[in-house]
């Protein structure tokens, strides 16, 4: 079966050296993400790079989290208030979902 | 080689004992200048100077003399300065680059200049569709793994550009959560494929790797397309 539907892809952009109340900051997006019921959130850890933070020990980390447009609208304000310095981008995409 | 005319000078002012991955950074950049296809650059040792730690720098106090300044010089055309430039500003952390513009009135060598490698390539531009499609490293198709699967379909089908991605944590449709296994060969983490090209063929692919997954999402946004093409392989 597949269901196509317009969504949000959200980016977030921050440090592997980032925490939140003493965990990697990208364990508790994921987390927080899932408690939020959120469709799906992936974390990739880029090689080099450099923005707000940077440095040879502090590797970018990348969060994608794809959602239906009322669902990224609710979880925007979370994030903001978990990020401390970083980068959020928001784009419009198209998501087809392929179950059987 | 150089021609006649208009030029830029860059002027790189290094710490002797200023390093760079365990090299001499002014061996360094010397060694990435001759990789560049830079014409030409000298490195001097100063007699004595002084740089933004305001700290005389001397052959006549031994403890001093380590931290003599090295001057590297270059002059070469506008756009390779434009090339090289930001890999210089990378590598000195310390010190200072001034570049200059200059005038060559001679560049005379005996030996004939090799031909040219420029670098021709054409450049398309367009709107075209990016495609992400996300499922787990352990997933499979037939044996091998669905993501490799995947790659080899959309390569026969002479998609423009693929590129596999691992995450290092995640969840998704399944709603499992993909990490890392205690076991090395344990793994079941997060994969991404990226594919970039025109609309229609992005449905085609689109038809071809439905039948090859269980359980999938992808994501399809607009993007604007540059691509560099190699004009000899199009020959």
């Amino acid at each position: 079966m597949r269901q196509s539907k317009p969504a949000r892809l959200l980016r977030l952009h921050f440090s592997e050296r980032d925490r939140f109340h003493g965990a990697p900051l990208y364990q508790a997006i994921v987390q927080r993400c899932r408690e939020l019921h959120i469709a799906g959130a992936t974390v990739f850890r880029g090689l080099e790079g450099y923005g707000e933070t940077a440095g040879i020990e502090r590797r970018p980390i990348v969060v994608t989290i794809v959602d239906s447009i009322e669902n990224i609208e609710r979880l925007l304000p979370e994030l903001e208030s978990m990020m401390d310095t970083g980068v959020i981008v928001a784009s419009d995409v198209e998501a087809i979902r392929i179950s059987k | 080689m150089l021609q006649k005319g208009a030029a830029k000078k860059v002027t790189i002012y290094v710490n002797e004992d200023a390093k760079h991955h365990l090299t001499p950074l002014h061996e360094a950049i010397l060694t990435f200048l001759l990789h560049k296809g830079v014409a030409g650059a000298t490195a001097t040792r100063a007699m004595a100077g002084f740089g933004a730690h305001q700290v005389m720098h001397t052959p006549r106090v031994e403890a001093l003399a380590e931290h003599l300044p090295i001057r590297i010089e270059f002059i070469e055309s506008p756009e390779k300065v434009e090339t090289v430039l930001p890999t210089l500003y990378e590598m000195v952390d310390d010190g200072l680059i001034d570049v200059q513009d200059t005038e060559v009135v001679k560049a005379a060598s005996r030996e004939k200049p090799r031909s040219a490698a420029k670098i021709q390539h054409e450049e398309q531009r367009g709107r075209a569709r990016l495609m992400r499609i996300y499922m787990g490293e352990s997933d499979k198709w037939d044996g091998e793994p669905l993501y490799d699967a995947i790659v080899k379909r959309l390569r026969l089908m002479d998609i423009a550009g693929v590129t596999v991605y691992r995450g290092i944590l995640g969840y998704g449709v399944k709603g499992h959560t993909h990490k890392s296994g205690r076991l090395p060969f344990s793994h079941d983490l997060p994969i991404m494929i990226s594919v970039i090209d025109t609309e229609e063929k992005l449905a085609t692919a689109i038809e071809q790797i439905e039948s090859m997954m269980q359980d999938a999402l992808i994501v399809l946004s607009e993007v604007d397309m540059i691509r560099l093409v190699r004009k000899d392989a199009t020959e």
